[in-house]
């Protein structure tokens, strides 16, 4: 380490060089690696050496167990629809072959997302000569955890160039975006290349090494696509979602691997826990709601807790909503925010037949709707604040 | 149920502004505050909900093919249709003027609140756009004519509010100087509409 330390410092480009890229490049890498040792000039202000970097890296800490088991995942529901393992007897055998599938297919996707999103943010750095900011290293993993295994490449390539110039640098960078980053690419592929990601189809990918390819890919329909036609036979029972061995997007399908996730962003405090509690309460009600009126509509009829097991509602709510960027920033305005989104995303899962999953455009509606809530909290506490002082 | 269905569609699934970019100049030009925004929005949705149901009466009693029969047989086969852009907008030009002197005469303090806002209205697209989508959509009675009204300003309340608590919030970004004013408005308009597409395709 302190090897690694003094040959960084040895490779310092100067700052007002001739390559503003290489110095923000420089710099990037540094303070990555090292707590940098910054001191104010004048004044006395205390730093917390945790920073936003190292913020950042601690929610990608919580998304690895989603990532590992999205891996695991993906091998096994490609040897399952290949038929080498019969259905629940899978979970032993062809472990290491499971893996290593899995490894192919999801770790390109997790480089291009890194490639093209950091080489966008390092550009964007050089030219306004500002350090290399730290966002994208969240929206970096989360991406490809919430695509479909088998997306093409030059798809996800366009859809996070898109995100990050459109949907981030635009607006100043990190921390001044409206909507998540990674919700934007995933709303952007979703809309640009319908029929490759309506989000009814499963994303199970049977095809081998070229020239071996046993069929071309196996498409049926996902759990939450057939349950919108009708077929509520097909969504899993709620201890199969808690583990998590059903198709689905990479990070999404183990409420196990994400509750693991959401365990360490807590405990350290970086979700905020009434985001997360709000929306499950906002999706438990409207899924009640709808246990009530059911009538014969098979899918109303699935349990309000089952709901929010299915698809990506754990995964959104956890990861996505709690985003502070884009959230709201008061505490009553979370409890709005919360249950605004568990209500849409299940209302727009069930009752939208054109959608099969909600989640996504629930938190992205949230995040519309994120700077008015905020300023009908404020303006109302400063109304309020105003009559005590006219009356005191 | 048939009024809730018409305003949620009206409201939210065609909105006038993310999916038909309907009223964009006023709505570009009067978000950068969301208290301007809130006197705008209602300002149309206040003129939405007594021009659209005049308009119905007009289209159905003296434009529509066929509706002048009741001034007699002669006039039972005539169409006087292509007449219903200029009438529209007549109808909308008077009323505004007409709800301008009474607001005016009756409420001082919300005339001094819309200022010049109420006039406005009479140029915004979405108030005529809404006129003739009603005249395309052949409602069945006033009724239904007067809570498509209230659903598209409803509609486009929420996302002139929306847009300008954004905006609000925004103001102090380093944004690109390119970008700045306008451009982000477009810009933001277009990402709003992005997730509003969620609600496309509902059906209650």
């Amino acid at each position: 380490m302190k090897a690694l330390e003094e040959f960084m410092q040895k490779m310092k480009p100067k700052s007002d060089g001739k390559f503003p890229l290489a110095h923000a490049v420089w710099d990037g890498t540094y303070t990555f690696l090292f707590v940098p040792g910054h001191t104010n000039k004048n004044g006395v202000h205390i730093r917390d050496s945790v920073d936003l970097k190292r913020t950042m890296i601690i929610v990608v800490l919580a998304l690895i167990p989603c990532l590992l088991f999205g891996i695991y995942n993906v091998g096994h529901q490609h040897f399952l629809a290949l038929g080498d393992c019969v259905a629940g007897d899978c979970a032993t055998d062809l472990f290491m072959d499971k893996v290593l599938f899995g490894l192919m297919k999801v770790l390109p996707l997790v480089v291009i997302s890194y490639g093209v999103g950091l080489g966008i943010e390092f550009i964007f750095a050089a030219i306004n000569r500002h350090p290399i900011q730290e966002g994208f290293l969240v929206s970096g993993m989360l991406i490809p955890l919430i695509v479909p295994v088998d997306i093409p490449w030059a798809m996800l390539a366009v859809a996070v160039a898109f995100a990050v110039v459109l949907g981030k640098e635009v607006f100043g960078g990190t921390g001044m975006n409206v909507l998540n980053v990674a919700l934007v690419t995933r709303a952007f592929l979703f809309f640009a290349y319908p029929t490759k990601m309506s989000g009814d189809q499963v994303w199970t990918n049977t095809s081998l090494e070229e020239g071996q390819a046993l069929v071309d890919g196996y498409s049926g329909a996902t759990p939450l696509g057939k349950a919108v036609e009708g077929g509520v036979e097909a969504i899993p029972s709620i201890m199969e979602s808690v583990i998590g061995f059903i198709p689905g997007s990479i990070g999404e399908t183990s409420i196990i691997a994400i509750g693991l996730g959401a365990l360490l962003l807590l405990f350290t405090g970086i979700a905020s826990w009434r985001i997360i509690l709000s929306t499950f309460i906002g999706g438990y009600l409207m899924g009640f709601v709808f246990n009530q009126v059911a009538g014969d509509n098979l899918f109303m009829q699935v349990p309000a807790l089952h709901q929010l097991m299915l698809g990506g509602f754990a995964f959104g709510a956890i990861f996505m909503a709690t985003d502070p960027v884009t959230g709201t920033q008061t505490n009553a305005g979370k409890w709005v925010y919360g249950i605004l989104i568990g209500i849409l995303a299940i209302l727009i899962r069930v009752a939208n037949p054109a959608y099969p999953e909600g989640v996504m455009l629930a938190i992205l509606i949230g995040n519309v709707c994120a700077p008015l809530i905020d300023h009908v909290v404020i303006s109302s506490n400063i109304k309020k604040r105003l009559k005590r002082v006219k009356t005191a | 149920m048939e009024y809730l269905n018409i305003f949620i569609k009206s409201a939210f699934i065609d909105n006038m502004v993310f999916t038909f970019f309907f009223g964009m100049c006023s709505y570009l030009a009067v978000s950068k505050t969301v208290k301007t925004a809130v006197g705008l929005g209602s300002a149309v949705i206040f003129v939405l909900v007594v021009t659209t149901p005049i308009n119905y009466l007009l289209e159905t009693l003296v434009l529509q093919e066929g509706a002048l029969s009741w001034l007699g047989d002669e006039y039972a086969t005539m169409d006087l249709s292509f007449l219903s852009f200029i009438m529209f907008i007549a109808v909308i030009a008077s009323i505004v003027q007409l709800v301008e002197m009474l607001v005016e005469k009756f409420s001082p303090a919300l005339y001094g609140a819309l200022g010049i806002f109420l006039p406005l209205i009479a140029v915004n697209c979405a108030i005529l756009g809404a006129a003739l989508f009603m005249q395309q959509k052949q409602f069945a009675n006033i009724g239904q004519a007067t809570v498509y009204g209230l659903g598209s300003g409803f509609g486009w309340f929420i996302a002139i509010v929306l847009i300008a608590a954004i905006r609000e919030k925004i103001k102090y970004s380093h944004i690109p100087g390119p970008m700045r004013g306008v451009g982000m408005a477009f810009l933001l308009t277009g990402l709003m509409g992005l997730a509003f597409l969620g609600f496309l395709g509902f059906e209650l």
